[in-house]
This record gives C-alpha cells, structure tokens and sequence, in this order.
C-alpha cells in the first residue's frame, strides 16, 4: 500500500536525532512557511484536515485549539501549549519513538502550534521512566536554541517560543492533561475538576493546550502538503496515518505507521508478522488497556479506525496500543494484571475510583487463585459498572472497562474459575 | 437571578450559586462530604451526584461544581442518584474500619447519618482491609486517625484556604490515600479545632473533647464567643449543667464557619475553682451584701463614689449600672477602662483573633457615648475616691495599681481586683444567661442561657437591680428583654432594634452616630 510515512519517515536513517541530520531530511523546512502565515490559517488547516487527538480520546484537534479564548478575552494571561509525552498506557510504545528518534519534528510541530495559538511558552512533559530520552531531547533543544529555531524571535519572524522539557515522576495518572498541569505546576499529579477545562483555564489558570506527541508531530507535514492531502488517506471519519504499538502473541510486534481503515486481520497479518505457529487469537486489545477487548469475531469485523472499533466491538481506538492474545492466554490472570496496575495507579482522589479498583483487584485476585464465587463476579460487574463515569476524570472508566468488557465477552472462562472451586470442595 | 428547577421545585437563585446550596434553598438536602461552603470546590467525594437534565438526556453530575444558570434543572432523588449514593456509601466504607463504638464523632458522623440515609446495604466487604496510620498526635489539639478518613480534602483546602499554612497534605495513592503532616512537623496555628469540626467523619477529633461525652447527650445553645471583640458565633454544648465544648456557629458576617482555639477554651472555665460563688464582705461569705454595700455607697457619698463600666460584661449590665447611678447617686463618676484582664493573650492576626480581649468594647462605648461623662484611665487614677464599684473588668491590671480606698467588685471569677476588693458578688458567666453584646463591627448579637449559674451567681443586671433596690431605686433591669427594650427606645443608635429580632445572627447599629443623648440624665450624672 502506498502512503506517506509521516510520523516515522526519518526513523531509520542514522542519528536522526541531530539536527544537521534532521534538517537534510526536511525537518523545519515548514516553520519559516508557517511562521509566515496567519494564526488562523494554521488553526484552519488543522481543522481541516480531521487530525483526531492521538492520545487516545481522539478529540479533533483543530477544535480544540479554537477552543483558547481570543486575546481580548484572556486578561493579560499567557497561553501554554504542553505537549504530553507521559506515555505510560500499557501497551502503548509509539511516543517514545518519535522522541528518541525524531525529537526535532516535535519541536517544529510544537513551534507551529504556538505559532497558531499566539502561545510563547511550552513543555514537553515527560514520562519520568524515559530519563534516557531526555537526555538526548535536553541536546536536541540545545541545537535548536543554537540554530534560531526555537526561543526569542524565531528566524527573524518576531515570533518567540520557548520550549522547555519537564520529567515527570513516573505516574500513569500524569498522562491525564489536566493531572499533568497539576504535576507540572508542581502539586500532586492528581486530575482537577472540570469545567473548567484546560483551554479556558489549565496551567496557572491560563489557557493551556494539551497535545498528544503523535499529534504535534502531524502538523509540520499539514502544512507542507495542505488538509486535503491529509484527508486523502485513511478513511473519512479517521483521516491521515496512526502508529500503532503491537504487542503480545504476534511474530512482529513493534510499532507501525499505516493508513487508517485498513482492515484488522490484515494488520495483524501482514504488518505484526501473523500468530506464532500453531495459535489462534483469544482477544486483542485495540487501544491501550484501558479499552474494551475484542473477541476474535469482531475483529474480523474491524478495520483500524476510530468509528469501526466503535461501531462493531463497543470498544476504543484508544492511544493504539494494541495487544494481542492467543489461545495460551489466561485472560482471567491478564485482567488480574491489568487492574494490579489500575489500583496501583489511582491517584487516590475521588471515592469510587479510589476505593474500587483497589477493591475489584482483590476480589480479581481470588477468581484468579479459585477461591470466588459466582456472587463475587457479581459483585465485581457492580463495581465496575458504578465506578465507570462516576468519576473526576477517566480513569475510573478505563480501569472499569478491561472488567465489564473481559466479564461480558469472556465469561465462560471467569465462571470456569468460580465453578471450579465448587468442584473441588466436593 | 437565574431560575432553576430542582425537582420540579422553581427557584431563583444568584447566578453562580452552586446546586447544592440551590437545593438546599429549595428545601432538598443533598448529600456531601468534600463540599463546605467556606472552601473551594474539590468534587472528590462523589456523594452529591445529581441528574442533570440537558438536550441528551438526564446526566449524572456533581451538584457542588453545578453553578446556578438559567433553565438549569436537576434531579436529586431519582432511582439512578439513588443507586449512586448506595455506592458511593459503600466505596467509602468498605476500608472504613466501623470503629464506631469507640469513635468521638459516632453520632455526627456523615458516614452514619448517610448510610442511614442512603445506604442500608448488605455489605460486600469481605476482603482485607487497607490498614493506615492511627492515633497519630498532629497538633496541640488534634488527633488524626487515617484509617477513619474518608480523603474528602476539607483539612487540606482549610490549610491552603483559611491558615494559609499548607500543613495537611493527601499522601500516597489509591486506596493507600491518606491525609498526613510532613514529616517532623506539627499543626502550628490557632485554628486547629476547626479541623476536627469540618472532618465529616472521626478522622480528626479534638482532644479536648475526645472520650469526654457522646455527643447525642449534649444540648447545644447558640452563644457568642467572648474571648474577643470579634465575637465569633457559638453553639454551647452542654449535659445538666457542665459545658463540654463550644463550636463555631455559621455566620458568614463574622466568622464564616470558624474560631480560634483560645475561643473555645472561653467557657471551659464555667465551673472552675476559681469561680465566684458567693457575696462576700471582707472575706467573709454573707447574706446581706447588696445592703452591705448599699450602706457603704451611701457612707462614702455620691462625690467619693465611683463605678467602672464593663467592657467584659452584656450590654443589659452595663446599662443596669448607668441606671442604678442615674436613679441613686446621680453625683457619681463612672469610669470605664480600656485593656485586658490578667492572663489575656493580646493577639491579633488579621483572621478572627482581636487584640481587643473584651466582647464588648463596642457596646461600652455605644453607652458611655449616650451617658455622657464617662471617664477614662487617666480620670480615674486622679480621682480621689473612698469606693468604687467595678462592674466585671479586672480594672487593677489595667490600671496597674488601686485608684480607690475600697473596691466593690461584681465578677464571675477571682483575679487581682478580686482579691483586692471587700466585697465580692458573684455574677452569672456569659453561659448562664440571656443577654446581649456588641462586637467590634458594632453588630448586637445574643447569647442564651445555656446552664445554670453556679452557686448564688445571678446575671449580672440582675445584680445590679438588687443593687439598686437596697439604694432605693432599682433600675428594672431583672428582665433582659425589658432591659433591652428600654435601651432601644433611649438609644439612639439602638433605635428600632427588638431583642428577639436579633435572630441568630445578630443586627448591626444604627450606622450613622446620632448626636449624643437626651440633655437631661447627662445633666443630672453631673
């Protein structure tokens, strides 16, 4: 199939991480254009191009800058662009790619973007697992500074940016935008209530633009080829191209840039290498744990796109991590695992999600080592379904999600693990 | 204002207001622990979810971050809120350790009172609790217990908000969260009692209170704080007799929902040994003292008498004492002496704390002003007297020495005028009678009659009216609503006042100052 890489274009040429090598590749060919045009333009290009958030709620990114209230209306207050390189999804790996690899497209996406949102002051904050990649960022905004493309009055445009990268401690919570501000301006990494949201008023109750890594890094190229180019692949309500981390029982895990809307089963073929010999698929997770997993059924029926999960498996695009199970797979101990991690991440603030997905880890734990009854799957439905959108933020729900959707779509294998137990008392 | 509808109920509110005082003014109590009207919004507990309805349908959502706009329209008993509730409740106990039998706040606890309300399930819990830090000594006066918490952030936000000193923090996460100090340091500001009065559940208590009572034995009566001139709004909490403790009462024109710490230790000295219990004269404990003293008034002569007004006693005293004066000895002095009494701390600290000791430095002022002639420090201390009547104020330490040949003193507790003057009459503490006092922002506010005064204590107009009998002209000073009823007719500044309409949050003066008082009794005082 042919298509553009945009976002891993310059991954495999050596030391793409330098600046001189980056530049031969083109990389800040697009930032004198941009800085020659006007905020809107920028704004309108990103519009319409359909570039959907790549983060994992896939919110249109043009509508969201529009969203930071027009100078007039911001009382002297700066505007902050942040870039959220907080990865930490589990079996989402893409970010770190396009930060190790390519960091300089990322500065010049984010200098466009600032450029957009009339903002002169940015961070990239970092995941706190990924201090090597901050060290070779640290060197990549140095030559940036040194060259003039980052910083006061950018190539003699008047425009300035300045950028600035933030390691993180090490929280998944931190990946939620308004949790990251709240880690960025140096409280507990805890998300804050909304409204009102960041754009209106996020770091130091000014307006703040989030965005994913994936996301800044599309839109050197939105200016360079224009929106209709972009909207030109992948599908109508998915457009351009999406790196997807594969991970799990394939022959190539890795991460991929494709076009959206290619089927799934294809994916899973040609690009992940297939299933090892002699497997067959349990379940995959599209997006990132957080989502509802898919039956081998629906995933014959899906494409990898944001409306076809929706559509024919109820579950996400996600942040595109993508993990695949084959028949080996103890999907009752991989549930176990995954809420170990929500309950080891949850920030702690509001109740349901505070107290339950420690709560529903234990009982988990139990199934898990035959020692539950069917009551207590019961119970963990209930948990699950009264902690999903009860919460601050989303995390309740993406920790509620893997719980109703492995019960609902799996449940031979949960109610085994319960009966089993009866079994064996007599 | 925008309308909102609650319940199908329409109300106009202020905009801005959010859905849960909305509610609460429509007559629907929504249930919440994080929200406090003085603190910012945090929307952690979760229990004040409502529906919301909107073009999509009705959405669940937290009545505290709701803010009052027009065609608002909320739900806040339907069978989803419900089921939220119920949950809600069981998240919150489920590492809960229903320590309740020996827990100080059982019986004003939000965790009992809204499962009673909202909960009422069979319990699920049958995994190992999280086990959190107990018993952890945090402050002079408070103890936190973690494991009762239930994270809800109100000491944090009082911290930041109101002390500004930022010393509770939410440690760790999940359901390992708990509230906990720094290490090494401790709660250093005055205010820390309303930690435990704003923890919706037993995780902060006061040590002054813990294992004292249970509180459904208390009665509680609206008082005034008389530690200062701010006057902070109390509820006494009382049991036959003995006063437990003392809470600020809500009352957003003086002290929001706050007080000091040494404002609660105010009444703790009811029923101390160094109450005044008895008359004496010359030591001597005897039945006749009003004539006694009588006598001695009417031995010295008006010219070497002279009475101090009192900036620590009611209003209804203070007037008493001008009556009895105007009434009996219309050659008299009176005095009135600002400062502290022995032992008074005078902090001040821009908050609630006034470095004014005295409840009622306004009201003294309010009357001296409509008398006319009152003298200060200076005038007494050149005086030459053969007597003088102190009404409350310990007026040795203020004067830093004895201006008179004699001292009669009516008082609540022994200090060095006390124990300097020869004879002594016992009056009622500010808990054990109807009376009223002025604050320093000249608002009148009420304080009831909580116990009983202690041994032959009387208030302290009724005093001054045996007082005036045993003179020969008792001023009618034995009712507080008569007595202040009489002073809103004389009083300018207090003209159009009514005792009972003083409500629970008081009236301020007459702000303009009226030219001062009638001609004639300032004219017969000289």
């Amino acid at each position: 199939m042919d298509f553009p890489r945009i976002l891993s274009g310059n991954w495999d040429v050596p030391d793409s991480h330098l600046l001189s090598v980056a530049k031969s590749r083109g990389v800040y060919s697009q930032l004198p254009r941009a800085l020659a045009m006007a905020p809107a333009e920028i704004t309108q290009i990103v519009k319409d191009s359909g570039l959907r958030g790549r983060g994992g709620a896939g919110f249109p990114t043009g509508m969201k800058w529009s969203f930071v209230p027009p100078a007039e209306k911001r009382q002297g207050k700066s505007v902050y662009l942040l870039c959220n390189a907080d990865e930490s999804e589990p079996g989402t790996f893409k970010d770190r790619y396009c930060l190790w690899l390519d960091p300089h497209l990322l500065f010049e996406g984010m200098a466009i973007a600032s450029r957009a949102l009339d903002c002169h002051v940015g961070y990239i904050y970092l995941r706190g697992e990924f201090r090597y990649i901050a060290r070779r960022m640290e060197a990549a905004l140095a030559e940036a500074y040194a060259a003039g493309l980052l910083g006061k009055n950018i190539l003699g445009s008047g425009h300035d940016f300045d950028l600035y990268l933030h390691v993180g401690a090490g929280a998944y919570i931190c990946g939620e935008e308004t949790a990251l501000i709240s880690s960025l301006e140096g409280e507990k990494g805890q998300p804050k209530l909304k409204p009102p949201f960041p754009a209106v008023e996020g770091a130091w109750r000014s307006p703040t633009i989030v965005n994913n890594v994936e996301t800044l890094a599309v839109v050197p190229w939105l200016i360079q080829h224009g929106a209709a180019a972009y909207k030109a692949i992948g599908t109508e309500k998915s457009p351009g191209t999406k790196l997807f981390s594969v991970s799990g029982h394939v022959q190539r895990p890795g991460v991929y840039e494709i076009p959206m809307g290619i089927p799934m089963t294809q994916f899973i073929n040609e690009y992940a290498g297939g299933l090892l010999p002699g497997r067959t698929l349990k379940a995959v997770i599209p997006g990132g744990s957080s989502v509802p997993v898919m039956t081998p059924a629906e995933v014959e029926l899906c494409s990898m796109d944001y409306e076809s999960i929706s559509t024919h498996a109820g579950s996400y695009l996600g942040s595109g991590g993508f993990i695949v199970m084959d028949d080996t797979t103890d999907l009752v101990a991989a549930l176990t695992n995954l809420l170990r991690f929500y309950a080891h991440e949850s920030c702690g603030q509001c109740t349901p999600c505070r107290e339950g997905c420690g709560w529903m880890h234990q009982i988990l734990c139990r199934v898990r080592d035959g020692e539950a009854s069917e009551v207590d799957l019961g119970t963990l439905r209930d948990l699950a379904d009264n902690i999903h959108s009860k919460t601050i933020c989303f995390f309740g729900a993406s920790a509620a999600m893997p719980v109703q959707s492995f019960l609902t779509k799996f449940r031979g294998e949960f109610l085994d693990r319960v009966q089993r137990r009866g079994a064996g008392a007599a | 204002m925008p309308k909102v509808k609650i319940n199908d109920v329409e109300i106009e509110v202020p905009a801005g207001t959010n859905m849960i005082e909305a509610a609460k003014l429509a007559g629907f109590d929504i249930p919440h622990y994080c929200y406090h009207p003085h603190l910012s919004i945090a929307g952690n507990c979760r229990m004040c979810m409502c529906e919301a309805e909107t073009p999509r349908g009705p959405v669940l959502d937290i009545a505290c971050n709701m803010q009052a706009r027009e065609g608002l329209a909320i739900r806040t008993e339907s069978d989803k809120v419900k089921a939220v509730r119920k949950s809600v409740m069981e998240f919150l106990l489920v590492n809960h350790p229903l320590d309740c039998p020996i827990c100080d706040q059982s019986g004003e606890c939000r965790l009992q009172d809204y499962y009673m309300d909202h909960g009422q399930y069979d319990s699920r819990g049958i995994e190992a609790k999280v086990g959190k830090h107990k018993r952890q000594d945090i402050g002079d006066l408070i103890v936190l217990d973690a494991e009762r918490c239930v994270q809800c952030s109100r000491c944090v936000r009082f911290g930041d908000e109101v002390t500004g000193t930022g010393d509770l923090r939410l440690m760790n996460r999940g359901d390992h969260t708990e509230i906990g100090m720094f290490p090494g340091t401790r709660l250093e500001h005055d205010y820390q009692g309303n930690l435990a009065d704003i923890c919706p559940v037993g995780a902060l208590t006061n040590k002054d209170f813990r294992f004292e009572r249970r509180v459904w034995y208390l009665r509680e009566t609206d008082s005034v704080c008389t530690g200062c001139s701010t006057s902070c709004n109390t509820k006494v909490c009382h049991q036959e007799g003995e006063v437990f403790r003392t809470l600020p009462r809500r009352n957003d024109d003086v002290n929001r929902s706050w007080m000091c710490d040494p404002g609660r230790q105010c009444n703790s000295g009811v029923g101390s040994l160094d109450r005044i219990l008895r008359p004496t004269v010359d030591g001597v404990a005897v039945p006749d003292a009003f004539e006694t003293l009588a006598a001695r008034i009417k031995a010295a002569g008006a010219g070497r008498t002279g009475f101090v007004m009192g900036s620590g006693a009611s209003l209804e005293a203070n007037w008493a004492l001008l009556q009895v004066v105007k009434a009996n000895c219309p050659g008299a002095k009176v005095f009135s002496v600002a400062g502290n009494n022995a032992g008074a701390i005078a902090k001040s600290d821009g908050l609630l704390m006034d470095a004014d000791k005295n409840p009622n430095s306004a009201g003294v002022a309010l009357l001296a002003a409509w008398f006319g002639g009152i003298g200060g420090a200076e005038d007494l201390r050149a005086a030459d007297l053969s007597l003088l009547v102190v009404l409350e104020d310990d007026i040795i330490t203020r004067l830093g020495g004895n201006p008179a040949e004699a001292i009669a003193y009516f008082g609540t507790h022994n200090n060095p005028t006390a124990e300097l003057a020869s004879i002594v009459i016992p009056v009622a503490h500010v808990v054990e009678m109807d009376a009223t006092y002025v604050n320093r922002q000249e608002r009148v506010q009420r304080v009831r009659r909580a116990t009983n005064p202690q041994g032959e204590a009387v208030p302290a107009y009724q005093a001054l009216e045996k007082l005036g009998a045993a003179l020969g002209r008792a001023p009618g000073t034995s009712m507080p609503t008569a007595t202040f009823s009489a002073m809103a007719r004389a009083v300018p500044r207090m003209n159009g006042l009514d005792y009972k309409a003083l409500g629970a949050s008081g009236r301020l003066l007459a702000p303009t100052v009226q030219p001062v008082a009638p001609a004639a009794p300032v004219a017969e005082a000289k």
